[in-house]
């Protein structure tokens, strides 16, 4: 049968859950909330924006287009008789206030054999020239023409007699794009920090309470049961809150209650504990004390002859010593001091209590002590003098258990966070029934033992926040581990 | 406008014109088209609508454009007869004389009714008959141009010859073309006007509705077109061959039509013309 005893995890013996510890800014519900409503925000306002600008686009690109159009026509209306008369004077007058049109890159008045007539660019007057564009342009233009191409054939009586040729500039035009499209930047800017601050209220209104909460579970866990989040709101998260609020009330109300039980249990355990300690002690007293009681008696005989009186005086010698052994086993126990924890190496002291065992004259020297170290140094946070006495303990423990010859193996393994310490030995194990009481006081299963000493180590270990595992089969030998916290 | 950015303005005309017309007049040599120029008697767009079938007609039969141009009054017309920037021209019997010294020479005229001018007034007007003891003074007069031979030429001699002074019976006003003429006698601007017939016919019905022709001088020769004088002898021919030919086709006829020349064109001799005197 193997036996257990379950070592509690760290965390939750030190209280250090991953709830309790301070959420990423990333991770909290309010950084999603502003992150979601700005970036909902943000898109919803660039889809209209885009819209907008794009729909803006479109009518000042047709502006532009109708306008030339229309200014097209109207100097072919302008210049048709002054066309057909050869005017050019009139001619220059229509093309000068034409230059003087927003936009107007050139204009010109073309008759129908190719002869400039008139023309913004005084240079092409009287030339004979290749049509500028065979039809206008439309809008939008291809990338890199800041030019919108227009032409409109000046005709009479279904005959061609001649044409205008009419160039805007897209300058003002882009311009005038890019100042809405920059805008429209300004505007999804604004929006997003609008939104942001909009979202960054809400999320702060909606989460206050949440954040309330978990510092008061944080201090509900560090033992304070009288605190209590604020719930004057009338939101789902106050609802949260007033009803937190009764669960901390019912959860102090429970402790409260457990707490009372758990005093009386535990004087009532005292109590027990002291009358079964008083009786074990009792017990291990009477039998040598009736044993020294029956001697002094015969040795008052005088009739005893000398080999006897020398043998009950060695009886009386012998008890008395077990008594003093089995007080001071008591007082030790009894009296084990705090535990002044710090940082040391465990495997130096390991090696160093080999060292101390191998050299004891006291132990058989057909038993074999030997270290298992994960590592040349394993840091730890313990009291080394009350490991050393554990160590010396568990090893004597395998030592006497192993009668007289054998192997005790002291383990050290490191996790991240822990060290683990075995003592194994190839002795006869402990029996099933003693197993699970092997800690208890007085409780041995040899005959010269105190039953004490696992007891001390069970309680030294409890100062460290750890306890004993035992695993023993019999015949084949016991294992007894217990972990440190590393450093 | 100030007077520096006027006298800009007027020389930068001045140099466009100088500089068009010296190309023009030194293209004339080689170009590959032939340029029609017609009298402004009436408004561009409605000369251009009467002869562009006939420049594109003459341009079919000769092998090259003809360009339809005018100008826009009679003096710059006949500046640019006597610069021989048209090879072909079309105006009226008293500019042919003028046209004559700059080296034209008459091919064909209109073979229209005679060539005559004609005094037109309102039928409301305050002068139905030409008396010059029943004149009422103050009355005004309207001419297209002062060199418009039926119109304003033979009107004035006509007139003359009825003891009518009328510079000093009439106030004169000019309107540069016999549509301006006709539509100001119209709208009430003048009360009388010379004229003559085919300008007189194109106009609306009910614009002539509300005119009567009040007088008519003796005829003239009708109008001339005459070429360049060296203008190739073939290429003269050409045209003479298709002006006479045009009323003998359907599509002839409608060019004839579009002119309002519905007798077509007749040779011209160019001794009938030596007798027309201002």
């Amino acid at each position: 049968m193997n036996a257990i005893l379950e070592t509690a995890p760290a965390d939750v013996l030190s209280g250090n859950a991953d709830w309790s510890k301070k959420l990423p800014f990333t991770s909290t519900l309010r950084f999603r909330l502003i992150l979601s409503v700005a970036v909902v925000h943000a898109v919803l306002m660039g889809l209209f924006i885009w819209d907008a600008v794009s729909e803006q686009s479109d009518s000042l690109r047709a502006e532009l287009q109708n306008r030339g159009h229309a200014l097209t026509s109207l100097m072919a209306v302008a210049t048709t008789n002054a066309l057909l008369a050869e005017d050019l004077a009139s001619l220059a007058e229509v093309t000068a206030r034409i230059r003087n049109q927003p936009d107007v890159k050139y204009g010109e008045v073309v008759d129908a054999e190719g002869n400039v007539l008139a023309s913004t660019d005084s240079r092409r007057i009287g030339r004979r020239v290749r049509d500028r564009i065979a039809s206008s342009e439309a809008m939008p233009l291809p990338a890199g023409d800041h030019v919108l191409d227009l032409r409109e054939d000046i005709k009479v009586a279904g005959r061609t007699v001649g044409s205008v040729f009419l160039g805007l500039s897209t300058d003002n035009l882009d311009h005038a794009l890019a100042a809405t499209r920059n805008e429209g930047l300004l505007f999804i800017l604004i929006a997003l920090v609008a939104g942001s601050v909009a979202a960054w209220a809400l999320s702060f209104a909606a989460t206050r309470n949440l954040h309330a909460m978990i510092l008061a579970v944080r201090r509900i866990t560090g033992g304070d049961m009288d605190v209590r989040v604020s719930a004057t709101g009338k939101d789902e998260v106050s609802l949260l809150a007033r009803a937190f609020n009764t669960m901390v009330e019912s959860l102090q109300r429970t402790s409260e209650q457990v707490r009372s039980e758990h005093e009386k249990r535990t004087e009532a355990e005292r109590l027990a504990c002291v009358g079964e300690l008083s009786a074990s002690i009792a017990h291990e007293i009477r039998n040598p004390l009736s044993a020294i009681i029956n001697s002094v008696k015969l040795l008052a005989r005088g009739d005893i002859a000398e080999d006897d009186r020398s043998q009950l005086t060695g009886i009386v010698n012998g008890e008395a010593e077990r008594l003093q052994r089995i007080l001071n086993d008591f007082l030790t126990f009894s009296r084990v001091p705090e535990s002044k924890v710090q940082s040391a190496d465990l495997c130096q002291l390991v090696t160093e209590t080999v060292a101390l065992l191998n050299n004891d004259s006291s132990l058989p020297q057909t038993v074999t002590m030997r270290a298992r170290l994960c590592c040349q140094q394993c840091l730890g946070r313990f009291d080394p003098d009350q490991i050393r006495q554990v160590l010396m303990n568990l090893v004597m423990n395998a030592v006497q258990a192993m009668s007289g010859s054998g192997e005790v193996v002291i383990e050290v393994a490191a996790t991240q966070h822990d060290l683990i310490v075995r003592v194994i030995d190839s002795g006869s194990g402990i029996p099933d029934e003693l197993i699970d009481k092997v800690t208890r006081p007085f409780v041995t299963g040899r005959n010269n033992g105190t039953g004490l000493g696992l007891s001390i180590v069970q309680r030294i270990l409890m100062q460290h926040g750890s306890k004993l595992q035992i695993v023993s089969h019999r015949g084949v030998g016991t294992e007894v581990s217990f972990i440190l916290s590393g450093a | 406008m100030n007077f520096a950015a006027v006298v800009s303005r007027l020389s930068a005309c001045v140099f466009v014109i100088g500089l068009f017309t010296s190309a023009a007049a030194a293209s004339s040599v080689n170009r590959d088209y032939y340029r029609f120029g017609v009298l402004p008697l009436q408004s561009p767009t409605k000369l251009a609508a009467m002869f562009l079938p006939l420049t594109q007609d003459l341009g079919h039969a000769m092998g090259r454009p003809v360009q339809f141009v005018t100008a826009p009054s009679f003096s710059e017309y006949m500046k640019r007869v006597g610069k021989r920037q048209y090879d072909i021209i079309y105006l009226n019997p008293l500019l042919y004389t003028e046209a004559r010294k700059a080296g034209y020479r008459a091919v064909v005229k209109v073979g229209q009714e005679p060539f005559t001018g004609i005094l037109v007034v309102r039928r409301d007007g305050p002068l139905q008959h030409l008396d010059p003891r029943r004149i009422p003074k103050g009355l005004r007069i309207g001419f297209p141009d002062p060199n418009a031979f039926a119109a304003t030429v033979m009107t004035r001699q006509y007139m003359r010859r009825l003891d009518i002074n009328v510079d000093k019976v009439f106030q004169v006003h000019y309107f540069g073309s016999q549509d301006s003429a006709l539509m100001a006698l119209h709208s009430g601007l003048v009360d009388i006007i010379g004229t003559w017939r085919p300008s007189f016919r194109s106009m609306p019905k009910a614009v002539r509705a509300d005119l009567r022709i009040i007088a008519e001088t003796p005829p003239q020769p009708q109008m001339p077109i005459a070429v360049r004088g060296d203008l190739p002898a073939a290429q003269v021919n050409q045209i003479v061959t298709t002006l006479l030919r045009l009323s003998d086709s359907k599509a002839g006829r409608k060019v004839l039509d579009a002119l309002g020349f519905r007798q077509g064109f007749v040779r011209a001799n160019d001794a009938e013309y030596l007798g027309v005197r201002q």
